[in-house]
């Protein structure tokens, strides 16, 4: 039951999302394509993210003199 | 200063702005909130009733955001088209004809080819019975996104009509009330077949100009068989080369066309704002025309009774006080207003009590409350005579059909309320009653409203395109019929749903209108309004002076 709600809301979450971007006046496979180019590109920042984190969070906190 | 409202209630103090300081304290943002909203003076009791309020700084930019994303794959599909991956469905030249001037503009289409057509099935949609307050809907489908159609053989019926302009619901079929209509048909048939200047002046044609001229106030009037073309066929006979036009800024197309045809020189001034239009003014008898500095030859201020995009009323008053110190003249555009405002229907001139003789010009059109087809010019009798002789439409266009002219006598009779019926009050007062039951608790449900509290027009703000077409599908399919407007008739971030009220709705389908309006808001997210509306009368006018300044 709770599960059905939580689809019943992201459903409604993703409608609002296509009206809001305007992808609901475009054909299904251009929503694919800019969906797909979102995620990628969320993806890769993500992953520099994870990547990067704990070298930049190092320099500020060598930055402050909190460790040498 | 304390001034008495309407209501006789004295209405507490107000400071420049006409806030009440405890407002301004409570939140900073009020004086960013509202566009067009003035402080408090004589004049300002219409702008207290017609506040054009703004949609947060997040709905512009995803409105932005959307026509971006949909412009870009406008190009990528452009692209695709250009490159042959994909078929093109549009005109196209043949190969032969290839290097030669392009006969098919490709770039100016861009926004039909790529927005329109994917969501055009919102608009032009087949009618297949009487457009009274129910209507019936022709059903169609499509195969391919849009650009091809086909019926499916299906009717939708009791579709409810919030989209044609029926004011006064006289667009009806009933054999009683149309009897006179039917009599007409027997004795001169359908066609004229001869312009008004040859054959084609028809004894029924001088009596309904005469009842217009009755009905109105005027001297004497004339009519025409096509509204439009009363602007834009008229206008040039007033006015020609050396003459100035100031002409509001959301004008009809007819307007503008009747201006550009004449060769006078057009100016615009802001929507319905008379610091801009006395500005002009000065400036155009100060410095006369553009290089010669000789004095202008006319000065024709035009304007319109109610403007159909945003449901504004004109200012008629103050516009007749300028027009009177710098001499000028009036052409007052009563296409929507004529028949729906007004105590007893006669437009705009009733609404703010002046006198018809001070419009120098009267136009308008019989399409919208008497239910036919055509337009009128009235005023002085030596004006009428001239545009008989001298415009296009009299001389060479063909002259109103019999039915048409009885159907517009008689709607006009009613409304007049001849052999003592009341059914035309009864009408207006219908019209008047659903008009501010509408846009009342529209406001309290929180959707952005344009437009004057008395004007049957009420548009409701949508903003962004996604949003537009959802709306129209979502209410078709709840069985309401609604007309949306995007881009090229109003800003490219306004689009909005224009619903036009009539005195044939009942108060059942008006509660039905707005229930699934309520629905829809609420499933599209259209609510913007950040205003409080208490929906209790007697704390009414209290939250109408602390917010609407």
């Amino acid at each position: 039951m709770a599960l059905g709600d939580c689809w019943k809301s992201l459903s409604w979450f993703y409608y609002q999302y296509l009206l809001v971007t305007a992808l609901y006046m475009l054909e299904p496979w251009e929503r694919t394509v800019f969906n797909s180019l979102l995620v990628s590109v969320a993806g890769m920042a993500v992953y520099t993210g994870y990547v990067f984190m704990p070298q930049h969070i190092m320099a500020i906190l060598h930055y402050f003199e909190v460790v040498q | 200063m304390a001034r008495t409202a309407a209501n006789g209630n004295l209405k507490p103090h107000l400071n420049q702005n006409g806030l009440k300081r405890e407002d301004i304290k409570r939140n900073g943002y009020h004086n960013k909130r509202e566009k067009d909203c003035p402080g408090t003076g004589v004049a300002s009791r219409q702008h207290k009733q017609e506040c054009f309020e703004q949609a947060p700084m997040y709905v512009a930019v995803m409105t932005y955001l959307g026509f971006g994303i949909v412009t870009l794959f406008g190009y990528f599909r452009d692209f695709l088209r250009a490159v042959g991956i994909e078929k093109c469905h549009l005109a196209q030249e043949r190969q032969e004809q290839k290097d030669f001037v392009p006969l098919y503009q490709d770039f100016e289409n861009f926004y039909t080819r790529n927005l329109y057509m994917r969501v055009r099935d919102n608009w032009n949609r087949p009618i297949c019975s009487l457009p009274g307050p129910v209507f019936d809907v022709m059903e169609r489908v499509s195969d391919d996104y849009n650009w091809t159609f086909r019926f499916t053989g299906k009717t939708l019926h009791n579709v409810i009509n919030m989209g044609s302009y029926n004011y006064l619901g006289f667009a009806e079929n009933n054999t009683d009330f149309l009897k006179t209509v039917a009599d007409k048909i027997s004795q001169y048939g359908v066609g004229v077949c001869s312009t008004r200047q040859e054959i084609g002046n028809l004894g029924i044609h001088e009596e309904l100009e005469q009842l217009v001229a009755t009905f109105l106030g005027v001297e004497s009037s004339m009519t025409f068989g096509m509204g439009f073309a009363t602007n834009s066929m008229n206008i040039p006979a007033l006015v020609g080369k050396g003459c100035l036009i100031l002409s509001d800024e959301v004008n009809h197309t007819s307007l503008i066309l009747g201006a550009r045809l004449s060769g006078a020189t057009i100016r615009v001034f802001k929507h319905n704002n008379m610091h801009s239009l006395e500005k002009l003014l000065r400036e155009a008898v100060c410095s006369g025309q553009p290089r010669t500095h000789r004095p202008w030859k006319k000065i024709l201020i035009m304007v319109e009774g109610i403007y159909s995009m945003e449901g504004s009323l004109v200012r008629l008053p103050e516009i007749i006080t300028l027009k009177k110190k710098y001499k000028a003249y009036l052409f007052l555009d009563e296409a929507h207003s004529i028949g729906a405002v007004g105590p007893t229907g006669r437009g705009v001139t009733e609404l703010f009590n002046v006198n018809p003789v001070d419009v120098d010009v009267m136009m308008g059109t019989f399409t919208k409350s008497f239910g036919a087809a055509g337009g009128y010019i009235a005023g002085k009798k030596e004006l009428v005579d001239y545009l008989r002789c001298q415009s296009h439409s009299a001389v060479y266009a063909t002259s109103l059909s019999p039915p048409v002219t009885e159907q517009i006598i008689r709607a006009m009779k009613c409304i007049m309320g001849n052999n003592g019926s009341t059914e035309g009050i009864r009408r207006i007062r219908q019209l008047a009653e659903n008009t501010r039951y509408f846009r009342a608790r529209l406001k309290e449900m929180g959707f952005i409203i344009y437009g004057h509290e008395d004007s049957p027009v009420v548009p409701i703000l949508l903003y962004m395109p996604g949003k537009v077409v959802a709306f129209a599908r979502e209410m078709l399919e709840r069985r309401i019929g609604v007309v949306v407007v995007g881009f090229p008739a109003t800003p490219i971030s306004e689009a909005r749903a224009r619903f036009c009220l009539s005195a044939a709705h009942t108060r059942e389908m008006l509660n039905k209108v707005l229930h699934h309006l309520n629905e829809v808001g609420d499933l599209l997210c259209l609510k913007f309004s950040r205003r409080k509306h208490s929906s209790r009368p007697g704390l009414h006018d209290e939250t109408e002076l602390e917010l609407s300044s």
